[in-house]
């Protein structure tokens, strides 16, 4: 017992902290985040530092609130792309402080955009067979319109009880058609995106339709 | 290449669509090269290699946001790029004939990835040569960089970091090709802005 209370009570300058990822969303702004050490039982105060390519200043991190904890956001007064930044984060309590080792990036290798928006789903008809038509828009922040940023997108479908989702390309296009539905069969579509170099969006929020029964209907003559 | 009259057919959205088709191919060869060398790096080989800044085109002044690269006349985008792929014929030589000697496990692959970044380089110059015919005199000032690097080093790790830093170098500025055309293009299609 004695020596949990001692191990407890044991103070220590932080555990070094780790500079884990940086992603921007849109090519204008960029966020990174890192994991902190051991307080070493004391109020730890954690600082990011960053020196961009070509320049000796020594910056500190603007803005520790818009993303959250142990994060740091750069606006887009704050950015610049095929620029290295070279980041670390300092841990200090009133014992001593420790350094992460240092992170490199460069905010064109860092594109993650947000999901897609107002998706929807609408159920169409082509000659008595329904299809589904499947709409989107890509994510407000992302200036597609100018070229700056290029979004490809990427569908995907299933029946209510499927287990399995079937993934659908759809390129640069905002739009797609799926045909083959099942007749009376319970839809949820989701969509994401990615920059032609980057890396895939989180899938947007998932809408759900119902297909008409559609054999029973056009069949009932056989059936009968 | 392409036939005069042929050329004289195609419109300038069709042209810049092209260009950037093979703008693209050329960043994503040039980050899966990136990534077949980073499987074998030399342990100290990070510390070791040059900053960006010592990029043979780094003297090139760019935009570095989007606000500044939206600023940039037509004209004045497109020599950018060019003069960027330019500045990469004399270095992409040095690297695919250094490649088949290149003390790496996947030397193979990364010779003849080098030689499609050849290929693509050339063929979207020849591209952007019938561009700037179209777009008039002022689109078709180049800046000049030359490339003083006439070998990697002696020793294997000089020889792989060396490799591994002008790769570095090509990759951002391929970046910089790639973005830079993909606003004209959007700039060429805005009568059809479905593209964009």
């Amino acid at each position: 017992i004695l020596s949990v209370v001692a191990k407890g009570a044991r103070q220590t300058p932080p555990g070094k902290p780790k500079v884990t990822s940086c992603r921007s969303p849109e090519k204008e702004t960029f966020t990174c985040w890192w994991e902190v050490g051991s307080d070493g039982g004391l109020p730890t105060t954690y600082s990011l530092f960053y020196r961009k390519e070509n320049s000796e200043t020594l910056y500190e991190c603007p803005d520790y609130k818009t993303a959250g904890n142990n994060t740091c956001f750069f606006n887009k007064n704050d950015t610049s792309i095929w620029v290295n930044y070279n980041i670390t984060v300092v841990a200090t309590n009133a014992l001593g402080s420790n350094t992460s080792d240092p992170f490199d990036v460069d905010v064109a290798y860092i594109v993650k955009p947000h999901p897609p928006e107002k998706l929807t789903v609408a159920v169409l008809e082509d000659k008595d067979y329904p299809f589904l038509r499947v709409l989107w828009e890509p994510p407000r922040k992302a200036d597609t319109r100018s070229g700056w940023i290029t979004l490809i997108y990427e569908i995907r479908v299933k029946l209510e009880d499927a287990e399995e989702w079937e993934v659908h390309p759809a390129g640069q296009q905002k739009m797609f058609n799926i045909f083959s539905l099942h007749s009376g069969g319970f839809y949820m579509v989701q969509v994401r995106c990615k920059p032609d170099h980057g890396f895939w969006s989180e899938w947007s929020t998932t809408r759900s339709v119902k297909v008409p029964d559609y054999i029973h209907r056009n069949r009932s003559v056989w059936l009968l | 290449l392409c036939l005069a009259v042929s050329c004289h057919a195609i419109g300038l959205n069709e042209l810049m669509e092209r260009a950037s088709q093979r703008s693209d191919k050329l960043h994503s060869l040039s980050s899966s090269l990136t990534n077949d060398l980073d499987s074998h790096f030399p342990p100290m080989g990070r510390a070791m290699m040059p900053r960006p800044n010592m990029c043979h085109t780094s003297s090139l002044q760019t935009p570095m946001d989007k606000e500044e690269a939206l600023s940039v006349s037509e004209n004045d985008l497109i020599s950018l790029a060019r003069s960027l792929l330019l500045a990469w014929n004399d270095p992409l030589s040095l690297l695919s004939s250094e490649a088949t000697t290149l003390p790496h496990p996947s030397k193979s692959i990364i010779s003849s990835k080098i030689q499609e970044l050849q290929d693509y380089s050339k063929s979207l110059g020849e591209g952007l040569d019938v561009l700037v015919n179209k777009m008039g005199p002022s689109s078709q000032n180049i800046s000049l960089m030359p490339f003083r690097g006439a070998e990697l080093g002696q020793d294997k790790t000089s020889r792989l970091i060396n490799f591994h830093f002008l790769m570095s170098c090509f990759r951002r500025d391929s970046h910089k090709i790639d973005n830079f055309l993909k606003v004209l293009r959007c700039r060429a299609a805005k009568m059809r802005p479905e593209m964009c």
